[in-house]
């Protein structure tokens, strides 16, 4: 079944609110375009042009509708002082960090808030926003959690001892970490305009496997709404926010984050699998895009058969939302998953996810 | 009294109070409490409560850690202490984080669970190099290695490490667990066992082992 649209098309009909000729596909894939393009992991991370191309070629040979993009889970440690390591070994499949720049509440205290400019794994991030917009694609920054942040600045276990031990230590990294990522926002807003920009956010120690609903409240919330409330400020229309892993706990504060900002702007939310669709459409559907969340391992053990078949249920439910559905992969795709499994996508797209 | 001052142990480390705890490790030892007892009926009392609170999500992983840093405080208090008719062959698990991932919170909570039920644990730490499993486990005589990776990036070295560990170390078993894992997967990749999180971590080890730690 041949498309009808362009991917930005596409994009931009459910952005608009309208309906595209079938569901967009995002599948949430860094990794596995560097194997696809027979590229070391390491390259797409650490070198924007080689990852800028392997993200676009291999968009465009599955025929996908998102764009290239830099992120990564470990993100912090390296921007605010720390090492990390690059994915260039056998088996390693994102950044790693090396070593966390926090050890002691006195390195919090003498802790800087970087110059986004050099900071870290920005100015790569910057070179792939700059050839996308030279593509005239979305540009796509990193602007958050918070959480996820300062614990890859301070050391997870630490952190989270924080929490209970020396909470007040705690707030002042976030606060930094907070000032950072608006920092980062306002250098690619000014570089190359709001309205071309589209933010990303999402880590996996706000979930509910680590912390509970009260301690989201007290150490994340505060600093989400602060950074959404500047980016959306800034003229960014989208954010693209991942609440990594399960986070249903966490649902009624994602919801009063939308009500405080008077459902501003427009919320693409890529829950992790635990997140069922319908309760992502009942919080959300009346105002936001909702991304699927297909299964992520499921890619890489099951069959081609399986995987079609959880597309279409994913796809059957999704659709459902009113404010728009994006075929879409419950976090990062694992590098290694066989290619045909990803054609499992578009093909469930092209078969299930017709408009009329 | 006696009663008192175990009681006063499993609920220091539920609480995550350190100076508590030590203070009543101390006690234990005054009364003259057999050490082994005090662990046992005390430090890993408290962790069971731990770990069953965590199940019931009465208990997230904040306070988890701290209950650990009790718990280990008092154990170096009372280790010192132990008689040698404790101090057996403990069946041995060598645990770690596989390649590529720092994100070791889970499996040092399986550790924490793991010492309290009176496994000896090797613990090779994260971003551990799949060749190194394979060669701790045959140079230790493993009972078990336990594999653990939050990310589905990083997830994906575990079926060479267990066929590895197969191959070389035969009688050792294999029990993977982590964020991304599901059991499909943990038989996928080979593991003999799949502990959803660390308080079916110990249960999984007993029962591929035959029950004894």
């Amino acid at each position: 079944m041949q498309d009808r649209m362009t991917p930005a098309e596409r994009l931009a009909a459910v952005l608009m609110g309208q309906k595209p000729d079938r569901v967009p596909v995002n599948p949430f894939i860094l990794g596995f375009a560097a194997k696809i393009v027979n590229l070391p992991i390491g390259d797409l991370y650490a070198d924007p042009r080689k990852s800028f191309r392997a993200q676009l070629l291999c968009a465009e040979m599955y025929g996908y509708d998102a764009t290239p993009m830099y992120a990564y889970a470990s993100f912090g440690a390296w921007e605010f002082g720390g090492e990390v390591g690059m994915p260039y070994e056998p088996g390693q499949s994102a950044p790693y960090i090396i070593r966390h720049p926090v050890e002691s509440p006195e390195d919090v205290d003498k802790l800087e808030v970087p110059d986004p400019r050099k900071a870290g794994s920005i100015p790569i991030a910057m070179e792939i926003a700059k050839l996308c917009y030279e593509n005239k694609m979305p540009v796509v920054f990193q602007a958050g959690e918070v959480l996820t942040t300062a614990a890859n600045i301070a050391e997870p276990a630490r952190l989270l001892r924080w929490m209970i031990r020396a909470p007040d230590v705690v707030h002042k990294l976030n606060k930094k970490v907070a000032e950072f990522f608006i920092a980062v926002a306002e250098y690619f807003t000014s570089t190359f305009g709001a309205d071309k920009c589209m933010a990303f956010t999402g880590g996996p120690v706000e979930s509910n496997k680590l912390i509970n609903p009260r301690q989201f409240g007290e150490f994340v919330f505060p600093y989400m709404k602060q950074i959404h409330s500047k980016v959306l400020g800034m003229g960014v229309h989208v954010i693209l926010e991942h609440p990594c892993s399960d986070q249903n706990a966490n649902l009624p504060y994602y919801v009063q984050l939308r009500k405080e900002l008077g459902w501003n702007g427009k919320y693409i939310w890529a829950f992790g699998p635990e997140t069922p669709l319908e309760k992502q459409i009942e919080c959300f559907g009346e105002h936001d895009i909702i991304m699927g969340n297909v299964d992520p391992p499921s890619f890489q053990f099951k069959s081609f058969e399986d995987v079609l078949a959880l597309c279409k249920d994913n796809i059957e439910r999704g659709i459902k939302n009113p404010s728009g559905y994006i075929l879409g992969v419950g976090c990062e795709l694992p590098p290694l998953a066989p290619p045909i499994n990803v054609y499992a996508l578009m093909k469930a797209a092209r078969e299930y996810g017709r408009y009329q | 009294m006696k009663d008192e001052i175990l009681r006063g142990l499993t609920d220091s480390v539920v609480s995550g109070d350190v100076e508590k705890c030590v203070e009543y490790a101390k006690k234990a030892l005054e009364a003259g409490i057999d050490a082994y007892e005090a662990i046992m009926e005390g430090c890993a009392r408290g962790m069971s409560i731990v770990s069953e609170k965590y199940e019931k999500g009465e208990m997230y992983v904040p306070e988890i850690l701290c209950s650990a840093e009790a718990m280990y405080a008092a154990m170096e208090v009372l280790r010192p202490h132990l008689k040698v008719e404790h101090v057996g062959t403990p069946r041995k698990v060598v645990l770690g984080v596989v390649r590529g991932d720092i994100h070791d919170i889970g499996k040092n909570l399986v550790k924490l669970m793991m010492e309290a039920a009176g496994f000896q644990v090797i613990d090779l730490g994260r971003d551990v190099p799949n060749e190194r499993f394979v060669d701790i486990a045959v140079r230790e005589g493993a009972d078990i290695v336990g594999l653990s990776a939050l990310m589905t990036t990083s997830m994906v070295v575990m079926p060479e490490v267990i066929k590895e560990i197969k191959k070389r170390s035969p009688k050792t078993l294999t029990m993977v667990g982590g964020g991304p894992l599901s059991p499909e997967l943990a038989k996928a990749y080979g593991a003999d066992g799949y502990a959803k999180d660390a308080s079916q971590a110990v249960r999984v080890a007993k029962s591929l082992i035959g029950g004894v730690a």
